[in-house]
């Protein structure tokens, strides 16, 4: 390869990489600073004191809301992929106008801004409403029962909040799906559903993965839905990240705190990457040969 | 790509990112440091003068009448400044975290003068974030001032905090319902009512209530008296019985009818979408609060802040701001006007409280002890309320 | 008859639940919009309908001086950032999918590392950022974070688009003498547009809908969310739903024309972006 060949990537790569350089990774040092400090804003200020006990203090104090978090998330992330596999396949099924004119249902509930959108759910859900009526009614809920305030109501507005996300990616690796392919595996004597476990499922894998990633992150660090939806026993990370940094300005607890979570992120993701397979992700084996 | 190559490629970029990041600490290890101030009596004095050009106030949202024949509107006409009031303040704390990294460098994010409650103004006082008034400045406001206001405990001679709306916090009840039986703090607590009830995540409002249920004296809340208001709440939010702690959102809940009664500010009436509610003082009795206009250090144009103040504080203003907004005026001689424009509201126990509604309340108090001290109740409750 | 009802079930259960799936994602739509109706006194929402329906605050729509300014500027943020983050990450996302270099690994780490985090620490910590370079808190400050928070996701939607993409489109373009440039103009893009459509459309949402980041970076500029949050706690003025759902509208107007545009552009330029990929040859 030429030299002028070699440069071409990195030129492509330099404004994004830089932007997210200065006004990520840097602002993320300061943040790390922060985490190994000690001290309170009213006896002298922080100062840096490589405080490692940061992290396993801020990781007992809020385990609860750890794993809480996890469990909320990960559920919505569930039902968002079961929701939407089925739609996205829909979608790419239709042909032009419809499949556009579906795609915008799908992405315009978002031009609403996020907190209206999860007020409108609040008042949809609330206690002498149809909605928790019918749950009634099926005895899905006891007579005294709501949906407000509870963990029910916070992973519904999860799941809401989030399904374009897990749309989209899925969409797009379904629409250039090689419906050939499918073809020739019904030549083969293989029925609809295996058709569908062994070569569409497979092949729209990269969305699966874009999506699952895109949607759980977020909602693991969400808090404007606990906090709207949800009542005293449904606080995830997010709310106690936000109650440290502003309500009770214990800076370092704050960042160490969010440190950890990045960390477990990260963690889940490498591993989800792995068995999921980093190939379908990164696309490296077959794009390298450039 | 073999095997060993990969690893070292790993490797290799492993170690860069350490550096960089090393680095980085380095860099701003040297240039951060303590973040506090010139606090008390060494804080700036605003300076005064003729005010001219733009000025930008924050307050909370609803706090002042709107419109085109406004307050603002008609502070610009007759000041000829041209003013950006933002209603970005909804919750204390949160809006003083957001400030604290910018006063802490002495800089005010463009604003000349913003709303707090007094308790903040004086922590941001002491913290070196505001600048001392000049009275002479302020000549309508202390003209005009209600004499049980022109000195208050927490700034004496009223250094940095010109009152600007006040109120109560006690119970609402929905009337229709069963909460209509509810007249005491301890009423609340019945298990009757289990997770139809809410309470203030405003700390100083529900804790010193809470206390005065358990017997504490209010003029002298102990350091055991929180402790064990803290605990007390703690069972009960753990036992379902509070559904949520809100800060105004427990008026959603109230229209909604998602509960019978709620810890509330005597001022939200306007904000509950039905008639059948009414505000009780608790027995035990009830909190008053004021909040306070101040002006933070590296102001731009301090002269118009002043300007502000002086404006507000003339009757016939004060009177449209008290009709619209419905809480506690801190101005004399404003009942006369409104009986004429607008006798609901003069005659309004809760606008203009007569002694017997004030008596047994008392004013929200910090917890006792060092800011350390405070900063460890404060994080108690926190937990409490952050499930 | 039972079992010709059952197979047309069978045959349309797919559209049926699509129909069915739309139809909750719009049920908070709707929800605002019938409560843009609604009378309230004080013009503050209080979600109960007792006080009857109204048109007056579409009358009125837009009498809150304080709502336009906000919804205007994030408006404007919203464009700006959706431009430079698409065109920055569907850069990135060419070079990540098709050329092998030193560094690969480390820039994928770097885009997954902003989605990651949580919005309330990349807020808080690029506003130690700005203070501590003295940058003036205002709009530039909130487009910098917007950009920064939408390069990442524009990445991912348009990457696994590139992933399996045939490229045996491109190498016939080649073979038929067009030039990298030509061939990336008529191949190339015109078969990615969809992606980058998406994610441009993604972007500009996550800018719209931004409330977290936008708190802490926006000094005294107040976007719509901002403002939302502001008055949420105390009364919701109902030009909110208002302007929510003529923001809705407009949307569907826009996209409705960008439609319309597309098609024709697309038979003009004899290019239509087919559900299957046409290649003849082996596949990839």
């Amino acid at each position: 390869m030429t030299i002028r060949r070699r440069l071409i990537p990195y030129w492509l790569l330099a404004p994004g990489a830089l932007w997210l350089l200065v006004f990520f990774v840097i602002p993320m040092g300061f943040m790390a600073e922060q985490a190994l400090q000690s001290g309170s804003l009213f006896t002298g200020g922080f100062h840096f004191t490589w405080q490692w006990s940061n992290f396993p203090d801020s990781l007992s104090g809020n385990n609860e809301q750890i794993v809480r978090s996890f469990y909320y998330a990960g559920t919505a992330t569930v039902l968002a992929l079961l929701i939407s596999y089925p739609l996205a396949y829909a979608i790419a099924q239709q042909s032009g106008r419809w499949r556009l004119l579906l795609l915008f249902a799908v992405i315009a509930p978002f031009f609403t801004t996020y907190l209206i959108r999860t007020i409108a759910w609040k008042t949809i859900l609330y206690d002498s409403g149809p909605v928790v009526g019918v749950f009634k009614t099926l005895h899905l809920i006891p007579q005294d029962g709501r949906l407000l305030a509870t963990s029910t109501a916070v992973i519904a507005g999860l799941t809401y909040n989030f399904l374009p996300f897990m749309i989209l990616p899925i969409y797009a690796s379904i629409e250039r799906l090689d419906m050939r392919l499918i073809e020739a595996a019904k030549d083969l004597y293989a029925s609809s559903t295996q058709a569908f476990l062994r070569v569409t499922l497979p092949m729209t894998a990269p969305g699966i993965v874009a999506g699952v990633l895109l949607t759980f992150i977020p909602a693991f660090g969400d808090y404007v839905n606990a906090t709207i939806l949800g009542g005293t026993h449904q606080a995830m990370i997010g709310n106690k990240i936000q109650s440290l940094f502003l309500v009770e300005r214990d800076y370092p607890e704050a960042a160490a705190l969010s440190f950890l979570m990045m960390a477990v992120i990260l963690v889940m993701v490498l591993v989800y990457l792995r068995l999921a397979g980093t190939e379908a992700f990164m696309g490296e084996e077959e794009e390298a040969r450039a | 790509m073999s095997n060993g190559s990969e690893r070292t490629l790993t490797n290799r970029w492993r170690w860069l990112v350490a550096a960089a990041a090393a680095a980085i600490a380095a860099v701003t290890f040297t240039a951060c440091g303590s973040s506090g101030g010139n606090g008390g009596s060494e804080a700036p004095v605003a300076k005064g003068g003729k005010p001219t050009g733009e000025v930008t106030i924050s307050n909370w949202p609803g706090y002042i009448d709107p419109g085109p024949n406004g307050t603002v509107a008609e502070f610009e006409k007759a000041s000829g400044l041209d003013v950006n009031y933002i209603e970005d303040i909804n919750d204390n704390l949160q809006f003083f975290g957001k400030l604290q990294p910018l006063l802490a460098s002495g800089n005010s994010g463009g604003r000349s003068l913003f709303v707090v409650t007094d308790w903040l103004a004086k922590q941001m006082f002491d913290l070196g974030y505001l600048e001392r008034l000049n009275h002479a400045d302020l000549k309508t406001v202390f003209d005009n001032i209600t004499p049980a206001l022109r000195d208050d405990p927490a700034d004496p001679g009223r250094q940095f905090s010109i009152p600007w709306q006040g109120g109560l916090t006690g119970i609402w009840v929905i009337t229709s319902g069963p909460g209509n039986e509810i007249h005491s703090m301890r009423d609340l607590f019945d298990p009757k009512y289990k997770g139809k009830v809410e309470l203030l995540t405003e700390m100083r409002d529900t804790v010193p209530l809470v206390m005065q249920m358990q017997g504490a004296d209010p003029k002298n809340f102990t350091k055991e008296d929180w402790e064990k208001a803290i605990e007390f709440l703690k069972k009960e939010t753990d036992s379902g019985q509070i559904r949520r702690y809100t800060g105004n959102e427990y008026t959603e809940d109230l229209t909604a009818g998602n509960i019978v009664a709620a810890l509330g500010w005597s001022g939200d009436r306007s904000l509950i979408g039905r008639k059948d509610v009414e505000w009780r003082s608790p027995t035990e009795g009830c909190d008053t609060f004021f909040d306070q206009m101040v002006i933070p250090v590296g102001a731009p144009n301090t002269a118009a802040a002043y300007a502000f103040m002086n404006f507000v504080y003339r009757p016939e203003v004060q009177a449209d701001i008290a009709d619209y907004v419905n809480y506690v005026t801190p101005v004399a001689g404003v009942k006369p006007i409104l009986e004429k424009k607008d006798p609901a509201v003069a005659h309004n126990p809760l606008v203009f409280p007569p002694p017997s509604l004030l008596a047994p309340c008392s004013a929200d108090p910090n917890p006792p002890g060092s800011p350390d001290e405070q900063q460890k109740v404060t994080e108690e409750f926190q937990n409490v309320i952050t499930g | 008859m039972a079992s010709s009802a059952w197979s047309w079930l069978k045959r349309n259960a797919l559209r049926i639940y699509a129909a069915l799936a739309v139809l909750y994602l719009l049920v908070p739509i709707a929800v605002i919009a019938v409560f843009s109706f609604a009378e309230t006194p004080r013009d503050r929402l209080d979600f109960s309908l007792s006080g009857g329906f109204t048109l007056e605050y579409w009358q009125h729509a837009f009498s809150n001086q304080e709502l336009n300014d906000a919804l205007t500027t994030s408006l404007k943020l919203a464009l700006l950032a959706t431009i430079a983050s698409t065109a920055i990450g569907t850069l990135m996302a060419l070079a990540l999918v098709r050329y092998d270099f030193f560094g690969r690994r480390a820039s994928n780490l770097l885009i997954i590392l902003p989605m990651a985090t949580p919005e309330i620490v990349m807020g808080a910590s690029l506003l130690s950022l700005f203070i501590f370079y003295s940058a003036p808190l205002g709009f530039n400050t909130l487009l910098i974070a917007h950009i920064m928070f939408s390069i990442s996701f524009v990445v991912v939607v348009v990457r696994s688009r590139l992933i399996g993409f045939d490229r045996s489109l491109e190498e016939a373009a080649r073979d038929l003498g067009a030039t990298p440039v030509q061939t990336f103009r008529y191949v190339t893009f015109p078969l990615l547009a969809p992606a980058i459509m998406a994610a441009a459309l993604l972007a500009f949402a996550l800018s719209i809908d931004d409330f977290v980041i936008s708190n802490f970076n926006s000094g005294t500029t107040v976007t719509f969310p901002l403002y939302v949050y502001g008055v949420a706690l105390r009364g919701i003025p109902v030009q909110v739903n208002v302007l929510a759902t003529m923001l809705f509208m407009a949307t569907t107007v826009a996209i409705v024309f960008v439609i319309l545009q597309q098609r024709r552009g697309e038979r003009m330029a004899g290019v239509l972006p087919a559900p299957e990929p046409l290649a003849e040859g082996s596949p990839a």
